[in-house]
């Protein structure tokens, strides 16, 4: 009667432990990481294929957008949209950042946050509007993996 | 710049990246990889063409 009771006891705690985890939340820091580094967050969970094909996709989003001269989201004035081009490009992380610091320099890109950034990119240039898809796609499929690692470290996907 | 092989590249990528988030097993990573690159290959012509007659 006693083992019945325990193991009672046991079945009681699993699923309470589980909504604690869920509530709880992904721990800060691991969206973070996952967010600067394409890849790395599902890679910290154990989860290596996914990582190492997200991140190869993503790189390579990225890599071809700026290959067909395509311009990186900067906020521009009196522009709205430039906002949410911004942060579709932001979702590259390091990318993004690493693309900036390349475009602008350390001191220019700190000074010029957040209207007088160079994106890069030609807009004469016959792959400019492809260009720029594949760097916002990038950047979104990047914060979708950042969403993923975040249901992963809660326990509600595998 | 070829088009084509744009569309084509990007839908590989799209399609791997969704294969790979929304399924676990190789099968079924596999066969969601296949519908949408099929979709969206087949969907952007049919666009480009529904989109022809217009300036």
């Amino acid at each position: 009667m006693t083992g019945g009771g325990a193991k009672k006891k046991a079945a009681e705690a699993k699923p309470s432990a589980a909504v604690d985890k869920k509530k709880t939340g992904a721990p800060f820091g691991l969206l973070a990481v996952a967010w600067f580094v394409p890849g790395i967050g599902h890679w910290i969970l154990g989860k290596k294929r996914r990582a190492v094909v997200f991140g190869v996709v993503i790189v390579c989003a990225f890599v071809t957008g700026v290959l067909l001269d395509g311009e990186l989201g900067t906020p521009k004035p009196g522009n709205p949209f430039s906002w949410l081009a911004a942060f579709a490009c932001l979702g590259n992380g390091i990318l993004y950042i690493g693309r900036l610091l390349w475009l602008n320099g350390f001191g220019d890109l700190l000074g010029g946050i957040p209207f007088d950034l160079l994106g890069g990119g030609s807009p004469s240039a016959a792959g400019f509007a492809y260009g720029n898809t594949f760097l916002y796609t990038a950047g979104l499929m990047n914060l979708l993996t950042v969403l993923d690692v975040s249901d992963i470290a809660r326990g509600e996907k595998d | 710049m070829d088009h084509l092989l744009l569309l084509l590249w990007h839908a590989f990528l799209v399609s791997a990246f969704f294969a790979f988030l929304w399924r676990t097993t190789t099968p079924g990573r596999l066969k969601l990889f296949l519908k949408t690159l099929v979709i969206m290959v087949i969907g952007g012509f049919l666009l480009g063409w529904l989109m022809f007659p217009f300036p």
